[in-house]
């Protein structure tokens, strides 16, 4: 599975939802798997995306929200985990995008245990592990909010659209797609 | 202190009264009367654990089209750098960020200081208007300039709570 089929598989799972990708991996895999699609792609604020989908998720309880992150974005933003736990937002699926490397970057390890749905667990979200494409959309189906899905990928392919977002563009396109 | 008619009380009704829905903090001792305050007025204040995660939360929320809020002492604000300037700043995602301030006069805390000495410098840096509270007669004032600011020029519009408000007491 590569990062693009992993997105690919949560767009199938929830089409309607709003999407918030963390920078970089999240990011191109998102605009290639939605064709470029309206969603809120972060350039940078590495930690923030899980928060900044919180934030979204609060104001449009009505609507699906799916946060995919990075593996090392969610270990710098792990606080955020927290308080997903303490939120328990009803309409957030965090879907973890694992590689155990830090990508952009050139690809360094990540240098510490991987265990997000193990950590989501304790904090009493609903959690699990995918390995697979089909495995990774019927999961993200099921999960009840607030949920995460940990997505272990073996093909580390650069996805291809640049993460580097016209940020402007990107927040006038989303706040049209999130609008009542 | 945290009755009705403080200034604090003033802030917080200004606040919500402007649109104000939702709010996020880390607590602080001298935001909490105001936190209250907002609590009483049915705005929902959500604790996160860092202060970052408030920006990114605010972010997000006005991304899907409303009005956040965020509390934070000025401490907080060094942990916050990267998500305002690299998020906030570019993507015009502007709210008001109640900043109340310590390592200002009549600290004792040592380690307070650096950050009290730089927070409206480092907002200055990055491009941010820093709107100085210092009279508890214009908190009201403040708050919908602070409002207009963030909804219309879509900037971060700090409201800086000086330690002048609680002297002039």
């Amino acid at each position: 599975m590569t990062p693009t089929e992993a997105v690919a598989a949560l767009l199938r799972a929830h089409p309607g939802a709003l999407f918030v990708a963390s920078l970089g991996t999240a990011t191109s895999a998102l605009r290639s798997a939605s064709g470029d699609g309206p969603h809120l792609y972060m350039g940078g604020s590495m930690g923030s995306a899980l928060a900044v989908a919180m934030g979204v998720a609060e104001k449009r309880p009505d609507r699906r929200v799916v946060a995919v992150l990075g593996d090392g974005e969610s270990v710098m933003g792990a606080g955020s985990l927290w308080s997903l736990a303490g939120l328990r937002p009803a309409n957030l699926l965090a879907a973890v995008l694992v590689d155990g490397h830090y990508t952009i970057t050139g690809g360094q390890p990540l240098g510490v245990p991987a265990a997000f749905a193990d950590v989501a667990r304790t904090l009493g979200l609903a959690a699990e592990v995918a390995a697979s494409e089909a495995d990774a959309e019927r999961l993200a189906r099921e999960l009840l909010g607030p949920g995460l899905l940990e997505i272990r990928y073996d093909e580390r392919i650069w996805p291809g659209p640049s993460p580097f977002v016209d940020s402007a563009l990107v927040r006038a396109r989303f706040e049209a797609a999130a609008a009542p | 202190m945290t009755g009705a008619g403080t200034w604090q009380a003033e802030l917080a009704r200004a606040l919500a009264e402007g649109g104000v829905e939702a709010a996020a903090w880390v607590p602080d001792k001298r935001l909490a009367p105001i936190a209250e305050a907002l609590a009483a007025a049915s705005v929902p204040v959500r604790t996160l654990t860092r202060e970052e995660e408030c920006v990114g939360w605010a972010a997000g929320f006005r991304a899907a089209g409303g009005t956040p809020l965020v509390l934070m002492q000025c401490s907080g604000l060094g942990n916050s750098l990267n998500a305002i300037g690299s998020l906030v700043v570019p993507y015009g995602l502007g709210f008001p960020l109640v900043l109340s301030m310590r390592g200002a006069l009549g600290e004792r805390n040592p380690a307070q200081m650096a950050l009290g000495r730089t927070a409206v410098p480092m907002l200055e840096l990055l491009g941010i208007q820093a709107f100085r509270l210092r009279r508890p007669a214009d908190a009201a004032m403040l708050a919908r300039g602070a409002l207009a600011v963030a909804d219309g020029a879509r900037q971060l519009a700090p409201i800086v709570l000086e330690p002048d408000l609680d002297m002039a007491r």
